[in-house]
């Protein structure tokens, strides 16, 4: 979600400033603009004062202007609130089958997805941590793989083991996961 | 489960859950054919999103009170008044406005760029064994998988080996046996090794073997 709305968001300043500085660059450099547009010519300025002040006679000019630059600057704020914050899902909810429910800390789970991944062959290191809403989790896992094993065959232990442990436990219909792996740091070894 | 714990204090009684869970099909099978054939993993692009948002916070706030100054009848700040006069004195072919064009537009192509482009170039997607799981292989871990690898075949000194997202390039330095029957082992090997990767796009294998001491 944040990933679309960031790549659209900076799509649309990219786009602007593309633009504008195009066709600064192009007319600046004697390209003939249509008619219909900002300037005329490469003799023409940037702005001129009779553009910019065009209607600052009229009375809806500046509350429309103030307007504007204060839906920008809340647009703004909360798209860099959006950045900044580090999505965590705090807790999950369990779905016992009868009505009720009953919440598990998402920071439980995460301790027991990562310290089962970690003792899997081969993981030297692993950490997760869940994000989604708390009746569809999502886990993301990071693991750390030593020299001996197949990532392959990592993946599937993974997921046999500790991701069905830990989806079972919490009686999730699905549990979507998102695993990144990297191998540890090491000298050139023969390892069988 | 199945006792309910009172760690948390007076929580009410939890109901025991009956139906076991583990009774189901775990995760779905491997989607067959080209579902399996994940696309790559896609940056949340966090930072260059936080640098124009951050821009155009101070931009539009700067702004918004310099004008509502303005509008409660004190004077504009000084900036605001050059601004006015250099965009309304310059001439578009103006060596400067043309130098800051260029660098606009090289700055939005670069930001629409990396609006539509993936992104994360170092992770290889992994084929998918389970529905619901994607993963991913830094690009390093699988040059290391494969070093290893590649150090098990006699007659290998050592190895260095590059992977790139379409291709692996291996150069082994060998100090005994034929080279040719060391190529062949290691070509054999590595295959295997790649295989064992688990990638959606295995990438493509070149061997270099050369003896010790001989540049190449």
């Amino acid at each position: 979600m944040l990933r679309i709305v960031n790549r659209v968001l900076i799509g649309i300043v990219g786009l602007a400033l593309l633009l504008l500085g195009g066709s600064v660059l192009a007319v600046g450099l004697g390209a003939p603009p249509p008619s219909w547009w900002i300037h005329d010519g490469r003799h023409d300025v940037l702005l001129s004062d009779a553009e910019r002040t065009r209607w600052q006679g009229s009375g809806w000019w500046w509350p429309t202007v103030i307007a504007a630059l204060a839906v920008l600057v809340l647009l703004a704020l909360w798209w860099l609130t959006a950045v900044l914050r580090r999505r965590r899902l705090s807790e999950v909810l369990v779905d016992t089958g009868d009505g009720e429910g009953a919440l598990l800390r998402s920071r439980a789970l995460e301790g027991v997805l990562a310290s089962e991944a970690g003792e899997l062959e081969g993981v030297a290191h692993a950490r997760a941590h869940l994000t989604g809403r708390r009746t569809a989790p999502e886990a993301r896992v990071q693991l750390l793989l030593e020299p001996h094993v197949d990532p392959g065959t990592a993946l599937h232990e993974l997921t046999t083991r500790a991701l069905m442990h830990a989806r079972n436990s919490a009686g999730l219909a699905a549990f979507p996961a998102e695993v990144r792996m990297k191998g540890v740091k090491h000298r050139a070894e023969r390892v069988s | 489960m199945s006792e309910p714990q009172g760690s948390e204090g007076t929580t009410q009684r939890l109901p025991v859950i009956e139906k076991a869970p583990a009774d189901e099909p775990a995760y779905g099978p491997a989607p067959s054919g080209h579902d399996g054939d994940q696309g790559r993993f896609w940056s949340a692009r966090r930072i260059p999103a936080g640098i124009v948002a951050l821009l155009v916070l101070a931009a539009a706030g700067l702004f918004l009170y310099d004008i509502a100054a303005v509008r409660a009848h004190r004077p504009a700040m000084a900036w605001r008044r050059e601004l006015a006069h250099g965009l309304a004195e310059r001439h578009l072919d103006d060596t400067w406005v043309l130098v800051g064009a260029g660098v606009a537009a090289v700055l939005g192509l670069w930001l629409l760029v990396l609006a539509v482009t993936p992104g994360l170039r170092g992770i290889l997607p992994m084929r998918r064994t389970h529905a619901d799981v994607r993963a991913g292989l830094h690009r390093e871990a699988a040059a290391f998988v494969l070093r290893d690898r590649a150090m098990e075949v006699a007659g290998v000194q050592s190895v260095r080996v590059r992977v790139r997202r379409a291709h692996a390039d291996v150069y082994a330095v060998s100090h005994f046996r034929e080279l040719g029957d060391v190529r062949a082992d290691l070509n054999a090997t590595l295959d295997d090794a790649i295989r064992g990767l688990g990638l959606t796009h295995p990438p493509a294998l070149s061997v270099h073997v050369r003896r010790p001491g001989r540049k190449r």
